[in-house]
């Protein structure tokens, strides 16, 4: 059987997200962009709505959304500002490595406080000479008792420096390589630990991206997520999930692509009707149509696979490169639709394209997704 | 105290709507809770955060897709939901004759419902309502406040507004400036999925197929003259005026 109706409570999910974002997000983007602000406010609206941190699970308070769920509010905050929605992406980017490792007594400790404030959780995988290549791991953790003492600095890390916590990930022993790392939550107030803004971001400048720098960073052994030697395996069973919202992010940056530039289209004139009349525009419009349906498609299966505990990394990393690579050229090809005024700040879409950039990078660069994608196809 | 609003589904503002000779065609369009109602539904919330002991019921008559309008009633607030469901469309007095069994039933002390139904641009359902029932009612209401068993509100006329009071039961039409409605929360909306949606169907109220039938809809096109006005200012001006005058006639 095949179904493609929401359920009522998605589509009520979905107009509230959509709502909220009307409202409270795409107001405010160009202006956090252009001043590289965290839009505090929006986080703790966000939050009084339940639209934060909603895959904590109902054991310990949360909402316990899908995956799909998920893709679904993923769209819609794209649509208004991806930059914005990478610090809720990023705290379920958090979240997600304590869903599929943490002990019940982890999950209240850590999970609980999310719901009951504006807080954001952060997942701490790369470092400034080791992105793509996670097994090579430079941060290292030593056990020291019962503590586990972590030196190190990760880079690129989203919400770094305002969330409550940061899963990190560490090496004990970097001869055994992958199996040789651990997944450590990290609460941001642990001595140590500093954290550094980074600036100058292309797009995606509300989003607050940190350096953090671990010096001798104490932590109990009881922080530890899953076993010593699970840090790698954790990590990539996290990604392989989390690329799901990435693509959902794409997928609302290329409807609004979509979106403006067909209104451009109406309205603007050109040797005397309105340039839509145009196939030149018109094929533009109708790839990005093409794309946005497709794309959409694939990350609702990969979100749906995910959900029901059948394999999703190939499906996830399709969904995330090709979500993200063809937002990318919608967004340029509305450039193009807008012609010079497409080029200036004072229009939406050169956002788009700077914003979405992004989703090709993080996450998993596109090539390695196609990595992946080829591991499948040759196994 | 029960209070009762009354909800109807209708297109999103923001759908574009296609139509034909054959009327309107809704094939995939977006619906949503009429913006209207939901100034009703949360007046009966605030009228409950304001410490009254208020039981809301969401109450609506129509087709199949209503029920995504009234879990939103539910997910904003209300306590329980009653959706008369039928295909049949049917006039306002109809529709009124149909929902006051239901209100009478429930032994409500008061209903919202929204001024004008953004459907069919009807402003009549609310007073309507009130007709059928017996109840005194105060309709494109602004502002509203319980005081023992009488409700004084205001409301506005076409040179302001005045203020009114009246016993309950009452029926109150409601309308932007009374409230400004609060979003669904996402932990509501999950909750609403365990709240009582009572399915009635409009066979039990003998409502037939309504008193009037639409026979024809025809789109209202408006053909303009186009007519340009040149020259300076000053003469622009008084010509302007002379084709008001003689071949608008308006002045």
């Amino acid at each position: 059987m095949i179904g493609f109706e929401l359920s009522d409570d998605q589509k009520q999910i979905q107009a509230l997200a959509r709502n909220f974002v009307k409202d409270n997000v795409t107001p405010v983007a160009a202006q956090h962009d252009r001043d590289e602000t965290y839009p505090a406010t929006v986080v703790e609206a966000a939050h009084e709505v339940g639209l934060l941190n909603v895959s904590v699970p109902e054991a310990v308070g949360g909402l316990g959304l899908s995956m799909l769920d998920e893709a679904i509010i993923g769209e819609e905050f794209g649509y208004g500002c991806m930059g914005i929605y990478t610090i809720l992406m990023a705290s379920e980017l958090g979240i997600m490595p304590l869903l599929l490792a943490a002990t019940p007594e982890q999950q209240q400790r850590f999970l609980a406080p999310l719901v009951e404030g504006p807080r954001l959780a952060a997942f701490a995988l790369s470092e400034p000479n080791n992105g793509s290549d996670a097994g090579g791991l430079r941060t290292r953790a030593v056990f020291d008792g019962d503590e586990i003492v972590i030196t190190g600095t990760k880079t690129w890390i989203s919400n770094g420096g305002v969330a409550d916590f940061s899963v990190v990930f560490a090496s004990f022993d970097p001869a055994l390589k992958h199996k040789g790392t651990v997944a450590v939550v990290v609460e941001s107030d642990r001595p140590g630990l500093s954290t550094n803004k980074l600036h100058g971001k292309l797009g995606q400048r509300a989003s607050p991206t940190y350096e953090m720098v671990f010096d001798d960073v104490r932590v109990p052994i009881s922080n530890m997520l899953g076993q010593q030697g699970d840090g790698f395996k954790i990590a990539m069973r996290t990604l392989d999930k989390t690329r799901i919202p990435v693509a959902a992010g794409a997928v609302g940056v290329l409807r609004r692509a979509l979106d403006e530039s067909s209104k451009y289209a109406n309205e603007r004139e050109a040797f005397g009707r309105p340039i839509g009349q145009f196939q030149a525009i018109q094929f533009k419009l109708a790839n990005m149509k093409i794309a946005l349906e497709t794309a959409r498609l694939q990350t609702w299966y990969a979100a749906w696979l995910a959900d029901n505990d059948k394999p999703h990394a190939e499906a996830a990393a399709i969904a995330k490169a090709y979500a993200s690579d063809s937002a990318f050229d919608a967004a340029q090809e509305a450039i193009n639709v807008f012609g010079g005024y497409g080029y200036m700040n004072e229009y939406p879409v050169e956002k788009l394209m700077r914003d979405v950039k992004l989703n090709q990078i993080y996450e998993g660069t596109n090539e390695i997704q196609r990595v992946v994608i080829a591991r499948h196809v040759l196994q | 105290m029960k209070l009762i609003t009354v909800l109807k589904q209708v297109p999103d503002a923001e759908a574009r709507i296609r139509a034909g000779s054959g009327g309107v065609d809704l094939d995939g369009v977006t619906f949503v809770i009429d913006g209207m109602d939901e100034y009703g539904v949360e007046e009966a919330i605030r009228l409950r955060e304001a410490g009254n002991d208020v039981e809301i019921v969401a109450l609506a008559l129509g087709p199949a897709r209503y029920e995504e309008a009234i879990r939103t009633a539910l997910a904003l607030g209300a306590d329980r939901a009653i959706h008369v469901e039928t295909d049949t469309d049917l006039d306002p007095i109809s529709q009124a004759r149909v929902l006051a069994q239901v209100v009478q039933h429930e032994g409500a002390d008061m209903v919202l419902v929204g001024g004008k139904q953004a459907d069919w641009d009807s402003a009549a359902l609310g007073p309507a309502l009130a007709e059928v029932l017996g109840w005194p009612h105060s309709d494109w209401t602004t502002k509203l406040e319980l005081a023992g068993a009488n409700v004084t509100v205001e409301h506005d006329t076409d040179d302001g507004h005045e203020s009114l009071t009246m016993p309950l039961p009452a029926v109150i039409t409601t309308q932007q400036g009374l409230n400004e409605p609060r979003y669904p929360t996402l932990p509501n909306i999950m909750k609403a999925k365990r709240k009582e949606l009572a399915k009635r169907s409009l066979d039990e109220f003998g409502a037939g197929s309504g008193l009037t039938q639409i026979v024809d809809q025809q789109i209202q096109t408006r053909e303009r003259l186009g007519k340009m006005v040149e020259g300076d200012p000053a003469t622009a001006a008084a010509e302007l005026v002379r084709l008001l005058q003689n071949e608008a006639k308006v002045l």
